[in-house]
């Protein structure tokens, strides 16, 4: 694979994109406007009361007046020249805040995404050259627990027992408000308070990557090339993780890249219970309070990331599976 | 600390009061953080532009106002060192305290208040226009002396200048620029005991000591760091394992309350909310029928028992409420409780109730269903889901077959006060610091406004109760007013348009190692100048 030809596959995947972005962003809206209620009426609500006149002031003010294609029209064009608008709710920027929720955002998803792939291909692995022993049985059954049990539940279940019981870890937030450590110290602290909320979410996920794992380990090891390599004198060992690994790998690749669009999604359980400042509370606290133009930001953003992903997950699959090869 | 103080004679009379603060004699000593939980999240720290109960936490800590009130609703001086209602009523000056600066080191003036009072609260808090209607000028004599001019009395107003309710924000940084979308909005300067630091959204905002506040000494904490965890269970935790020290109002999980008080370094207290008084209801739509019928509602009222309410959906936090008015008021002698008694409870409470839908004309079908209703669910949190749960149970024994609907937040404020597509809902008002204020909203026929929140949802509205209301709000006599009231709460009790339901108590659960945080009626509203570490 040249360079000039892998740099042509991106251009080409990159403009492909636009529509897609941009279809998404028309199809948000126009979903959007389906929910009853606005802006303007959870404000006053949330006031506690409001005086005659307010709620229409604050409407002819968020531009809630204006017909509904003409607010579309608007945000389109604003998009376009990558102006995501303003929270009203937050009095800030959309696009700063969505920033300063990213970091926490990708350090939770990096993180599960590493434990859960990792460790659940490596399980799934084991499980299938143990296959049908005990310890094939332990992981499986482990797995099909991890897998059930509401995650909600687990996040408060490792904060019974590791926090308050044990007190290794903080119950919850993303860094110590006594402290305000600085430095190398903060990392540490960001990484002591990162432990429990991504270890709850890798569980469920790496529950799918060992079950994924296991069963496409097996279904390859009964394939003619399995047994052409065992004819020619190589060990089990080498058949396994040179020959029928690579290729048990690449449906785990394409679970990684489709997961990560709902990791963003599955974090909002996640983020509540820990108080993990990330983009899923966001969005969630933005539809209950119909912060249409925040939230509009949060699937602009969701949208690139899974486009951005997925582009990755065919570059992945070159590098595990040669035959595989970039084209446009 | 000691304050003493002059007998105030009366709101109409002339209102002086002074305070002098002990030299510092008792052990409070400077330093440490209280970590306080906050929920939700505050969308913006713009309290002249929201009442919204989070913001006002935080937000009271940074801006004062020219008044505190004691637990009694008495006002204390604050900004303002002494103030004087003329007798007319129709003039009210302040004397504000030399030497006061913003944090930004510019002085506080009597152009902050009045900027504060006509351009702000007048203008853009959603409570202002109608507390300061009567306000058409305001006078600044000097740098530290403001005389509000009044069109009408409005005995009411004193009790509106808490910081939390009319906050005190300086001219030079708001009087330029969009008041609505101010880039200091959410980067306050204020005159208060703490200085906004930092604000990580979806973490924590963290408030730091104001080393120039004008009371010598205080305050005593070096930081408070409002914290924000939305789930209730990790609420709780968080307060077991001391991570966060203090949780009010909503923050802290009705179901959780008696565990917390069970926990030796935690203090649960229902104090600090006497400004604040909350009434729940079931908030009926007086337009539908048959809900018009006056004998419905009195039936529906007696088939509910407000104590088993308290004990079970509350657990145990609250007080049977006989009507709009919270006993809080029993002080100022504003609240009578002589009025129809709807509290009989149990089985007796429903054979009234079936004894008069009988007589009324509403017969029970074959399956025992008189007539059936909707019930919207409160979207406020699971207490209002019980709560809804038990109006379904207790009016499916007096034949009313209740259905139950979820919604979320915007969905139910657009159906109950601006599309009233409704039967019956949850609520529940505050009553704030005067009647005018919280009571009036739920029953004068001026408040029923389409698409305003928390105002006349019942739509219900005599022209007997609108007259002893509009008396009552410019009545200067405290006693004529007392009896205005007194007559009010009579006639709508016996109309009961809305039932009332409990006087809520919100417990505060507090972490043993501070004291005195919760010293006023505003309670979290007010500024924790004086809590400290041990």
């Amino acid at each position: 694979m040249t360079g000039a030809r892998l740099l042509r596959y991106l251009l080409w995947r990159l403009l492909q994109a636009v529509p897609v972005i941009l279809g998404v962003t028309v199809l948000c809206f126009l979903m959007l406007q389906l929910a009853p209620g606005d802006l303007a009426e959870v404000l006053a609500g949330e006031s506690g009361g409001a005086s005659p006149g307010y709620i229409e002031e604050l409407r002819a003010r968020y531009g809630l007046d204006k017909p509904v294609l003409v607010q579309l029209l608007i945000y389109v064009k604003n998009v376009l020249f990558f102006d995501l608008g303003f929270s009203f709710r937050h009095n800030a920027d959309v696009t700063s805040l969505l920033l300063e929720r990213m970091v926490p955002t990708l350090l939770l998803m990096g993180s599960t995404l590493l434990i859960s792939v990792g460790v659940g291909a490596l399980a799934g692995l084991f499980a299938a050259i143990w296959v049908r022993t005990w310890r094939d049985h332990l992981i499986s059954l482990a797995a099909i627990i991890a897998y059930a049990t509401p995650l909600f539940w687990v996040g408060l279940m490792l904060i019974l027992v590791f926090s308050i019981w044990l007190d290794w870890f903080p119950t919850s937030g993303m860094e110590n408000v006594v402290m305000f450590y600085e430095g190398w110290d903060r990392v540490v602290d960001i990484a002591h308070h990162l432990v429990l909320p991504a270890v709850t979410l890798s569980l469920f996920y790496m529950a799918l990557y060992t079950r994924l794992m296991r069963a496409t380990m097996l279904e390859q090891r009964g394939l003619d090339y399995v047994t052409t390599a065992r004819a020619k004198g190589l060990t089990e060992r080498q058949i396994n993780f040179r020959h029928v690994l690579r290729n048990a790998l690449l449906p785990v690749v394409t679970m990684a890249g489709v997961q990560v669009g709902a990791l963003l999604g599955g974090s909002v359980v996640v983020e509540s219970v820990f108080a993990w400042p990330g983009l899923g509370q966001l969005a969630f606290e933005a539809l209950f309070s119909r912060d249409f133009n925040l939230l509009l930001g949060i699937f602009f953003i969701c949208a690139c990331l899974v486009v951005v992903v997925n582009i990755l997950t065919d570059l992945v699959y070159v590098l595990l599976d040669p035959r595989i090869q970039v084209d446009r | 600390m000691k304050i003493t103080r002059r007998t105030l004679a009366g709101l109409a009379g002339v209102v002086l009061a002074a305070a002098t603060f002990g030299n510092g004699a008792l052990a409070q000593k400077q330093g440490g953080t209280l970590v306080m939980l906050v929920q939700p999240e505050p969308p913006t720290l713009a309290s002249y532009l929201s009442t919204s109960g989070p913001i006002g936490m935080v937000a009271a800590k940074i801006y004062d106002g020219l008044l505190e009130y004691d637990t009694e609703l008495r006002p204390q001086p604050s900004l303002a060192e002494s103030w004087e209602v003329s007798p007319d009523g129709m003039t009210i000056s302040f004397k504000l305290r030399q030497g006061v600066s913003f944090h930004d080191g510019k002085p506080l003036t009597s152009a902050d208040v009045q900027f504060s009072i006509m351009d702000v609260a007048k203008v853009t808090h959603p409570r202002g226009p109608n507390t300061f209607l009567a306000v058409t000028e305001v006078q600044t004599p000097d740098d530290h002396t403001v005389v509000l001019k009044l069109s009408e009395p409005a005995p009411y107003m004193m009790m509106a200048f808490s910081g939390y309710e009319t906050p005190i924000i300086p001219k030079h940084i708001f009087g330029t620029g969009d008041l609505r979308s101010h880039p200091n909005a959410n980067n306050p300067i204020g005159s208060g005991p703490f200085k906004f630091t930092e604000w990580k959204k979806g973490q924590y905002i963290r408030l730091d000591r104001n080393e120039n506040y004008w009371k010598k000494g205080q305050p005593y904490l070096d930081r408070i760091v409002a914290r924000f965890i939305a789930d209730p269970s990790t609420r709780t935790a968080a307060l077991e394992k001391g991570e966060a020290h203090f949780a009010a109002m909503g923050a802290v999980p009705f179901n959780d309350a008696k565990k917390l008080a069970a926990i030796p370094s935690l203090t649960v207290t229902t104090k600090g909310h006497e400004m604040i008084s909350p009434v729940s209801e079931l908030l009926l739509n007086t337009k539908n029928k048959p809900l018009d019928d006056k004998q419905v509602r009195q039936a529906i009222a007696y088939a509910l028992d407000r104590q088993f309410i308290i004990d079970n959906v509350w657990f145990g936090y609250g007080k049977p409420a006989t009507g709009p008015m919270s006993s809080n008021f029993a002080p100022s002698g504003l609240y009578t409780g002589d009025v129809k008694n709807y509290q009989v409870g149990g089985d007796k409470g429903v054979e009234m109730a079936n004894a008069i839908l009988d007589e009324a004309g509403y017969k029970k079908g074959p399956d025992g269903v008189r007539f059936e209703l909707m019930h919207d669910s409160l979207p406020y949190g699971q207490e209002w889901t019980r709560f809804g749960e038990y109006v379904q149970q207790q009016l499916g024994k007096i034949g009313i077959k209740v259905t139950i609907r979820q919604e979320d937040v915007a969905r139910w404020l657009k159906r109950t006060y601006t599309d009233h597509d409704f039967d019956t809902t949850a609520n529940y008002l505050y009553n704030l610091s005067d009647p005018v204020v919280g009571v009036h909203r739920a029953v004068h026929s001026s408040t029923i406004k389409p698409g305003t929140v928390f105002t006349n949802g019942s739509y219900w509205s005599h022209p007997k109760t609108d007259e002893l209301l509009d008396k009552a709000k410019v009545e200067p006599d405290p006693q004529k007013r007392s009896a205005l009231y007194a007559e009010a709460l009579k006639f709508v009790a016996e109309e009961i348009p809305i039932i009332w339901i409990h006087e809520m108590n919100f417990p505060t659960v507090i972490n043993n190692q501070f004291e005195d945080v919760i010293v006023s009626a505003l309670g979290v509203y007010s500024n924790f100048d004086r809590a400290y570490m041990k």
